[in-house]
Order: structure tokens, then C-alpha cells, then sequence
């Protein structure tokens, strides 16, 4: 176990250049996988997680264009930009070409997990074969190696009868199988680092239980590194070590797990925690955030989350946080995006007029950022 | 064993509708007017004549009764005599038959062949010039009437050139006796695939222009898929991307298409045969209409719409061979 | 069972409404910012155009001129009479009717070269070319427009029927239209014709009853999609009569997809129609159909090849006309939104 961290993500940026503007999809996020952990990326839908994700594995496409920042995989730079000679940003030498990045890391050091199983598999292939030209391509094997890992990968999964199950079509298998499928299929290429991108969101309930278990398991077998993406705090709660919180782009607050629930400092945070029903507890009503994540082509001045935010002062709609290290004596590093723990005149401002601070119920306020 | 299955269920299927084919076709002739009889007889027949004519082809009996009987001549592949070229219908339909075919097939062969890989490329390449000069190449192919092509064809390359002939379809396996200017067989096939390409390309570039379209937008389609994404995301590269993952799921709405355009692919031939003076299935059936020759007009529908039966047979077949899903129904 | 996601106010905001019917508006937005739409909406009000400027002249013109006071003026049908350039009974070469285009000549004359009173040059009886495409184009666009929208209507009814309704009903109906595909278009429609009558009319009737499975198909698909709606079961469970959901719910819904193909199909049944009058089944002469004209050609090909470009140019220009608006509609129409 090495100090350095396996992946470390400094301030990266990606845009969309759309015919209505330019959307900030990622602006500007940091953090690290180390060795063996599972770090989970939560945040709404619109947040920015897939596109973090797919700029991590320099998949991101038209119209969309990783913009800024660097990261470092083990040493090596997926992503680097430096500042040219008129100021602008571009990409540096060092940055891996797409050839690069294709031979050496996708699949082989980092692989991806994705979402809807119903579509990741493709319809026209046994899913056996499917499985081995990955591995085939990805470890230095044998067409007859790859067949014999693809084998044990299924069975290691839980699929039953594997050697049968290999030659079937992916039509031939219910939506928790399938996802057993791709789970397998990014084992067996052995990466150090597997993106988890909501993989249980498209199943059942009781189906993702057993996902989970099986994720557990099995990271605890290959020590593999994780970074699960997800909006569900449950799933968080039970497989991750750290968790990165993001909202519209940016990540606002950053902590070990158990600090993030125990010990919340960002509001939204707060709030959604707060949403989430409890069975051990009944309430009156359920407290859901109110409002709607605005659109990142222009996102709310000051703190984003300003235009949602139970807490919002004036001064909020004016700085922009910054992202810094609040931890507690005990903690390690929880780093949070709030103007409640910087010294910008917080607590003399005046509280703000949003929707959450409104009367309860705002409706579907759809916020922009030209609040006047 | 879900194909094989798939394959007979598919076979049977096809029996009522070849059933419907010739009832239809029946009714279809019944209705066109004009008297059989002073078609062969000449204006004024006797009385005595007529009947004679009208028992002699079960002209006089009922609708049903014709009905059954010329189903029962069917099935013996007895379709009839043609009034008009006086020789049985199998033996005339024999005669053109293999013409048509050749020059559909020859047609098909070609559209697929350009179109395929050209709609690849095209989307690929999307939003290039390459692409947009094949786009426009396309529109003009579905817009522009082939009998014109043909016109154009012949006045550029036979009558201005002289490079192509512009009338006639050899078949490959006609003896070299029966053309003149060819002394062994492989002068006949050379002479054959002269004769060949003014036709295919009249009658196949409508054909060739909606099957770049489809295999343009299909192409686009599946290369946009989460599986598509997923090959990327492990390390496949472009090549292998565009020539294994994306392909196969690509040709499924080409398939699909192939077997609709038969039926304007077998009108298409009729005016291609009229265009250049061949003596195929088409000319035959417009001969047989005209003529009112009922026995031919008949056999020649009957045997058209079989063609077309068999042919979207193949297509599904060949569309339950790329596709897993459709042959094997089982799921977990 | 308590779900333990995040939740928002959106989750809140109460069942899926029903997919939205898309908005004129947008549309015709989504239309005027493609370029290859809009100039095949130019291609057809050019070619409206010049079907209503053959409308005056053979229809108007042909009226009044029947009328001394009007023919006094010179007002006549301009494209049938025949102008004949060289009386052909003294001389036998009657190419020499054939005029080329403007500036081109006549292999045969070569010192008699096309003027601008016949620009296109005239047919194998004098009359000029132009004036007959003009003719022609009305009768190319109005037969299309009606074939098609004959096949639209019957073709929605039947679909909308085998689609809603469902069971041995649409069992039939669908084993029906497909045997009629079964045969050969163009052999059916002449059959059809031979049956009736060789003209116009029954060109574009048969034509519109043979393409009524593409519609039928079409709508059927989406009344099998739509039906499964849950708005439509709430308006059944509600009471709604079964003819009233399909009117006011399903085939509104469809619209769309069928406003393409028909627009599409426009180009296409000009197309078969003009097949059907090269092959002698459309317009009789004198009348001028495309088609027809590109049949009387064949025999001057030597003399005059430019009398069998024309029509087919018109043709070209026609169907292209509608393919790219359908494809612009299509796309316009086009559900799935690019991110």
C-alpha cells in the first residue's frame, strides 16, 4: 500500500458546447481514490456525476470537451492541462493520447460499470463472447484463457450453470443476472479501479441487496478500488468509504462516511439526509428539498445551491465558496464548499428569500441564476 | 433449435398467403372485362362456337365452381393454356421466368453492395463532404424514375458512346448457338454481362439510394447505443467497433427494408424490361393484361406473387439469423 | 417499502402526463432552421407555381378561348395546339418537328438551330415542350396529393380499427393487407385499370387503394403504442366511448409519424403514376402527363434526346421537392432530444 493515492482528480472541468450556450456539466472538481477504497459520487440527477465519470475515462462526447484540470492515474496524466502562452488552457504533452488511453488504461486499469443493463449488452452476441474479446483484450491471454476466465468470472458472480450461461444471448437473462454480467465482465479485466455508475439503480430493490453483497465480497477478495456513482444515500451508507457530494458540477462537501451522516456541515447535505423516509420513524410529512436543480448552462451566482438553501444568507448569493478542509479533531480530511465556515461576513448577513426558506411547499419553482 | 423451428413456423406461414395470392389474383382477373371468346373467335361467333369455347374452358360454370377448379389445376401445376401465344402458361412463364430473376438479383446484388458500405461511410464521416455528397447522391436516387435512368442511360452510353447494347438480357447459360457473334460459352457470359449492366443499374439505383438512407441512419443509431459505448469504455478499437459491434445491429432495418422494396422491385422490372426491350416475366404479364389472355394473366400473377412470398421468407430468415431475439424466446 | 433515495419536489409533482403532442410552433421552428427543408419547400411552391400557370392555361385559357372575344385577343390553349413547324406532308422527315432546345440542334438539321420560341424544343408533333411540362405538373401534383390522401384516410381507418380493436379483427386485416402487397404494385394498379378504365382517375384511385397497407401499418403500430397509454385506459375507465378515444386521443397522438410518410409518399405515387403513364395507363393523349411524354421519346431518341431530359428533369425536381420536406418534417418531428 503506497502513500499516493491510486487516482487523483485536481479541479477537473468539462463542458457542452450546445446552440443554447455552454453547459458547465463538471466546473471545477477535485478529489482521490486511494488504494482499496470505495468512494462513492452522490448528487441528483443533472449533478454531473456521469459526466465526471466519462471524463475520468476521456469518453466524454460531442458536443462535450474535457476543458481543464488533471488527473493522475497511478503517475500517469489521463488528463492535463496547462496554461499556454495567450492564457488559455490547453492540453499538455504529457496528457495520454486516445491511443494511449484505449491500449493502456480503458478497461485494462480502469473499467466502467454501467447503469441500464437491458442496453450495455449487446443483443446480437452470446454473452460469453462478448465477455472474452474484452478479457482477450484487456490481460495477455489466450482466446481459450479468455473463455476459461470468462467461465469462473460467471460463476464468481453467482450466475449458476456459467458454461451454459455462456452461450446464451443477453435477451436470455433477467436485468439482475445481466448486471452480475457486467460486474463480471469489469472483474475479469482485472483493473485496479472499477467506475460504478448507479448500477443498481435500474433493478429491484432486492435484487440491488444482492448486488451489493456481491460488490462487497468481492472487493474485499481483489482489493479492487471503487468509485460508486448514485443518488441514493442508502447504497452509500452500506458500501462506501468516502463519499464526494455533488451538486450542479461541483463537489460541496467531501468526508469519510461515517462523518458525512454523523457529522453533515454542507446544507444540502442536510436536506438530503432529511429527505430520505425512515422506516424506523414515522413522520407527518416527508421534507423533500425544495425546488429543482437549475440548468448548469447558467448556473446561480455565488454558492449554486444559494437558490435551495434553508440557510441562505445574502451574502451567499455574492461569493462563491471555496472548498476547504473543516475537519474536526478526530476526523480525517472533510471538506466542505459553505460560507458558514469561512470568514466572508456569514453570520452578520441577512437571511435570504428563497424557496426553502419560504412557506413549505414552493411547488415546482424551476430556479435560474438571474435572480436580481 | 429455436431457428430451425423459427424457419418451419415461417415456411407454413407462408401457405395462406400464397392461398390468398391466388384467390385474389382469381378475383382480379374475373373482373377484368372483355369476352374470352370473341377474343378467339373474332367478333361474330356462332352460337354453336361459343358454347363450344365456353365448355371447352369451363367458361359457363359458376364462380366457385371455377374457383375450385383452377385451384385443383394449380396445385397440379396445370396453370392453363395462354390464349394468345397458344402454348401452356408453365412453358411461356419458364421462358421469361429466369430473364427476371437474373435481372433482380443482378439489381439487388448491386444496391446492396454499393449502398452498404457506402452508408458505413457516410456515417462515419457524418457532416463531412463526404457524407453530404452521398446524402444528396441518395435523394436524387429515390427521386429520380428509373424508366428515365434507363432513357438516359441508353442515349449516353448506346446510342452517344455505343459501349452498351441497349435492348435484350442474355442469360449466362444460353449455348452459344443461339447467339450471334459468340463462339463458346465464356463469350456468351461476357455478351450476358454486357447486356446486364444498363438494366441493373436502371432498376437498382432507386434500390441502392433507399438502402444507403437506411443503413446511414442505422449505423448512426446503433453507434450512439450504451453497448457501442460500453466496447469503447473497454479498449475496442474504432475499427473493430464500426466492422463487429456496430454492423450486425446495423443491417437489421436494411433486412427489413429489403423485403419491402420487392414488391416495388418486381413493378421496377416491368419498366425496366419496357425500357430496354427485354423479354422477361414483366413485359409477359402487361402482354397478358392487355390481351385479356386470362390463363396467362393468372399464372404470371400467380407466380410473381410466389417470388415475392419466397422473398420475404429469405428476409426473415435472414433477419432471425442476425437476430438472436426474435428465433429464441426463452428468458430467464 | 421505504426507498431510501434522495427525493425532491420533482418526484412529487404527481403521475407522467400523457406524451405531449409536439407543438406546431416548435416545429415549424425545428423546419425554418433546416436549410435542405426549406429549399425543398421552395422546390414546391416553385412547382405549385408553375401547376397553377398550366391550371390558367388549360383549364382557364381553354375555357375563354371558346369564346370569340377572347380568341380575338389571342387568348387560345396553349399547349395543345399543335404548332407545326414544317408541314409534314411535304416533308417526310418528320423530325424535323422535333425542335431542340434553344441554341442546340438537330443532328439531322444541323442548320436549324432551337429558338427561344420553343426553349425546350417541341415533341414529335410540334407541340412545344415546355408548355406540356407546365401541363403536366399540375396533373403530376394533383394526382399525387390525391392518391395519397386517399390511402392517408382509408389507410387510418383501417389501421386505427385493426390496431384498436385488435383480435381476428386485426388479424384479417393485417393478413389481408398483406396479400395484396403480395402482388406486384404496378401490376395490380394496371389489372385495376384494365378493369375500369385506362385514365387519370382511376390511376389515382387504384394507386390510393393499393398504397393503403403503408398507412394502415403505420398507424397501426402507433394505436398499438398509444393504446397501452394510461390516459386512454383512465378515459375508458371513465366511460369514454371507444370511437370517442380513438378520435380525440390516438389518432391526434399519431399524427406526426403519418403527416411524414405522407408527405414522402406524395413523391412516391408521382413516381409510380408517371411509371404507370410511360407504360400507356395514366393520362390518354392528348393529354400531357410526364410520364407519357417520356413514352412518346423513346422513338426520337437520335433526333431529339432532349425531349425525353425534360420530363424526367420535372420529375426529379418534384419528388425531390417532397422527399426533402418529409425528411425535414421527420426530423423536426423527431421525439428524441440531443443533449
Amino acid at each position: 500500500m503506497s502513500d499516493e493515492p491510486l487516482l487523483k482528480v485536481e479541479n477537473l472541468k468539462t463542458q457542452f458546447f450546445t446552440e443554447e450556450g455552454t453547459v458547465r456539466a463538471v466546473d471545477g472538481i477535485s478529489f482521490e481514490v486511494n488504494e482499496g477504497e470505495i468512494v462513492g459520487l452522490v448528487g441528483e440527477s443533472g449533478a454531473g456525476k456521469s459526466v465526471a465519470t466519462s471524463s475520468i475515462m476521456r469518453l466524454v462526447e460531442d458536443p462535450g470537451e474535457i476543458v481543464g484540470g488533471t488527473v493522475t492515474y497511478k503517475g500517469k496524466k489521463i488528463v492535463d492541462f496547462e496554461e499556454g502562452p495567450d492564457g488559455e488552457l490547453r492540453q499538455s504533452p504529457e496528457m495520454l493520447s486516445n491511443e494511449e488511453m484505449r491500449k493502456q488504461i480503458r478497461g485494462k486499469e480502469i473499467a466502467i460499470i454501467f447503469q441500464d443493463p437491458m442496453e450495455a449488452l449487446n443483443p446480437v452476441f452470446k454473452v460469453g463472447g462478448q465477455l472474452r474479446e474484452f478479457i482477450e483484450i484487456n490481460r495477455n491471454v489466450s482466446s481459450e484463457q479468455a473463455e476459461e476466465i470468462a467461465v469462473d468470472m460467471l460463476r464468481e458472480v453467482g450466475i449458476p450453470e456459467p458454461e451454459k450461461r455462456y452461450d446464451s444471448y443477453p435477451h436470455q437473462f433477467s436485468g439482475g443476472m445481466r448486471q452480475r454480467v457486467l460486474i463480471a465482465m469489469a472483474l475479469a479485466c482485472e483493473p485496479d479501479l472499477i467506475i460504478a455508475d448507479e448500477p443498481t439503480t435500474a433493478l429491484d430493490v432486492t435484487v440491488e441487496g444482492q448486488i451489493i453483497d456481491l460488490v462487497e465480497d468481492l472487493q474485499e477478495k481483489y482489493g479492487t478500488s471503487f468509485i460508486w456513482v448514485t443518488h441514493d444515500l442508502g447504497v452509500v451508507a452500506e458500501i462506501t468509504d468516502r463519499v464526494n457530494v455533488m451538486y450542479l458540477g461541483e463537489i460541496i462537501e467531501q468526508a469519510d462516511v461515517e462523518d458525512l451522516f454523523y457529522n453533515t456541515k454542507h446544507p444540502y447535505t442536510d436536506a438530503l439526509l432529511d429527505s430520505i423516509p425512515r422506516p424506523d420513524q414515522s413522520v407527518g410529512e416527508l421534507k423533500p428539498i425544495t425546488g429543482v436543480m437549475p440548468e448548469a448552462i447558467n448556473p446561480p451566482s455565488g454558492c449554486r445551491f444559494h437558490t435551495r438553501c434553508p440557510e441562505a444568507r445574502t451574502v451567499c448569493k455574492e461569493v462563491h465558496p471555496t472548498h476547504e478542509d473543516v475537519s474536526d479533531a478526530l476526523e480525517s480530511s472533510h471538506r466542505v464548499s459553505c460560507l458558514k465556515y469561512e470568514n466572508v461576513g456569514y453570520d452578520e448577513a441577512e437571511p435570504l428569500d428563497t424557496e426553502a426558506t419560504d412557506a413549505f411547499g414552493g411547488g415546482l419553482v424551476e430556479a435560474r441564476g438571474e435572480e436580481q | 433449435m429455436g431457428r430451425l423451428r423459427y424457419t418451419i413456423s415461417r415456411l407454413l406461414q407462408a401457405i395462406p398467403v400464397i392461398l390468398g395470392v391466388i384467390t385474389i389474383t382469381f378475383l382480379l382477373t374475373d373482373a377484368i372485362p372483355g369476352d374470352p371468346v370473341s377474343i378467339m373467335l373474332g367478333p361474330s361467333p356462332s352460337a354453336q362456337q361459343a358454347a363450344a369455347i365456353r365448355a371447352k374452358f369451363g367458361l359457363d360454370q359458376p364462380l366457385h365452381i371455377r374457383y375450385l377448379n383452377y385451384l385443383v389445376d394449380v396445385i397440379q401445376l396445370d396453370l392453363g393454356t395462354s390464349l394468345y401465344y397458344q402454348v401452356p402458361v408453365t412453358e411461356k412463364i419458364a421462358e421469361r421466368l429466369p430473364i427476371t430473376l437474373y435481372l433482380l438479383l443482378s439489381s439487388f446484388t448491386f444496391a446492396l453492395l454499393t449502398a452498404v458500405p457506402l452508408g458505413i461511410i457516410s456515417a462515419k464521416r457524418r457532416n463531412t463532404a463526404t457524407d453530404h455528397v452521398s446524402r444528396v447522391v441518395a435523394l436524387f436516387g429515390v427521386s429520380t424514375p428509373s424508366f428515365w435512368i434507363g432513357l438516359m442511360l441508353i442515349i449516353v452510353f448506346s446510342y452517344w458512346l455505343g459501349y452498351f447494347p441497349a435492348t435484350n438480357l442474355i442469360l449466362p447459360w444460353t449455348s452459344p448457338s443461339q447467339i450471334d457473334g459468340a463462339s463458346t460459352q465464356v463469350d456468351v457470359i461476357v455478351k450476358s454481362i454486357h447486356h446486364l449492366i444498363l438494366p441493373t443499374i436502371t432498376l437498382g439505383t432507386l434500390q441502392m439510394a433507399a438502402f444507403t438512407r437506411i443503413e446511414r441512419s442505422s449505423m448512426l443509431e446503433v453507434l450512439g447505443e450504451e453497448y457501442v459505448k460500453l466496447a469503447r469504455a473497454y479498449g475496442v478499437s474504432e475499427r473493430t467497433i464500426l466492422r463487429k459491434h456496430a454492423f450486425r445491429n446495423a443491417q437489421l432495418p436494411l433486412i427489413t427494408l429489403v423485403g419491402l422494396q420487392l414488391t416495388s422491385a418486381l413493378g421496377g422490372a416491368v419498366l425496366t424490361e419496357t425500357v430496354f426491350s427485354i423479354n422477361g416475366m414483366g413485359r409477359l404479364i402487361i402482354t397478358a393484361i392487355q390481351n385479356q389472355d386470362f390463363q396467362l394473366v393468372m399464372g404470371t400473377t400467380l407466380v410473381f406473387g410466389l417470388v415475392f412470398v419466397i422473398g420475404v421468407i429469405v428476409t426473415d430468415l435472414s433477419y432471425a439469423y442476425v437476430d438472436p431475439r426474435v428465433s429464441f424466446e426463452d428468458s430467464e | 417499502m421505504a426507498e431510501t433515495s434522495t427525493r425532491t419536489e420533482a418526484d412529487d409533482a404527481g403521475p407522467e402526463q400523457p406524451e405531449a403532442r409536439v407543438g406546431w410552433r416548435y416545429t415549424l421552428t425545428q423546419v425554418r432552421r433546416d436549410p435542405t427543408a426549406l429549399a425543398g419547400l421552395v422546390l414546391i411552391a416553385f412547382m405549385t407555381v408553375v401547376a397553377l400557370i398550366g391550371f390558367v392555361d388549360g383549364v382557364v385559357f381553354d375555357f375563354l378561348s371558346e369564346y370569340a372575344v377572347f380568341a380575338d385577343m389571342g387568348v387560345r390553349q396553349y399547349w395543345l395546339a399543335e404548332t407545326v413547324w414544317v408541314n409534314p406532308a411535304t416533308d417526310p422527315a418528320n423530325a424535323r418537328i422535333l425542335r431542340p432546345p434553344v441554341g442546340l440542334t438537330n443532328p439531322y438539321y444541323p442548320n436549324e438551330p432551337g429558338t427561344m420560341a420553343h426553349p425546350l424544343g417541341t415533341d414529335h408533333r410540334g407541340r412545344d415542350i415546355l408548355a406540356r411540362l407546365f401541363y403536366g405538373t399540375r396533373i403530376a401534383i394533383t394526382v399525387g396529393i390525391v392518391s395519397t390522401g386517399i390511402a392517408m384516410f382509408l389507410g387510418t381507418f383501417v389501421g386505427a380499427v385493426a390496431g384498436y380493436y385488435g383480435g381476428w379483427i386485426d388479424d384479417a386485416l393485417m393478413r389481408g393487407s398483406e396479400t395484396l402487397y403480395a402482388i406486384p404494385f404496378l401490376v395490380l394498379v394496371i389489372a385495376f385499370m384494365t378493369a375500369f378504365g385506362r385514365n387519370l382517375t382511376y390511376a389515382m384511385i387504384g394507386v390510393g387503394i393499393a398504397t393503403i397497407p403503408t398507412f394502415a401499418r403505420l398507424i397501426r403500430s402507433r394505436v398499438l403504442s398509444v393504446r397501452e397509454e394510461d390516459y386512454v385506459e383512465a378515459a375508458r375507465a371513465a366511460g369514454v366511448r371507444d370511437r370517442n378515444i380513438i378520435m380525440r386521443h390516438v389518432i391526434p397522438n399519431s399524427f406526426a409519424p403519418v403527416l411524414v410518410q405522407a408527405t414522402l409518399q406524395v413523391g412516391v405515387n408521382i413516381l409510380i403514376i408517371a411509371g404507370l403513364s410511360f407504360l400507356g395507363y395514366g393520362a390518354q393523349p392528348p393529354t400531357p402527363s410526364w410520364g407519357q411524354m417520356l413514352n412518346n421519346s423513346r422513338d426520337y431518341m437520335l433526333p431529339n434526346p432532349w425531349f425525353s431530359i425534360w420530363p424526367g428533369i420535372a420529375i426529379l425536381i418534384t419528388v425531390v421537392g417532397f422527399n426533402l420536406v418529409g425528411d425535414g418534417l421527420r426530423d423536426a418531428l423527431d421525439p428524441r432530444i440531443n443533449n
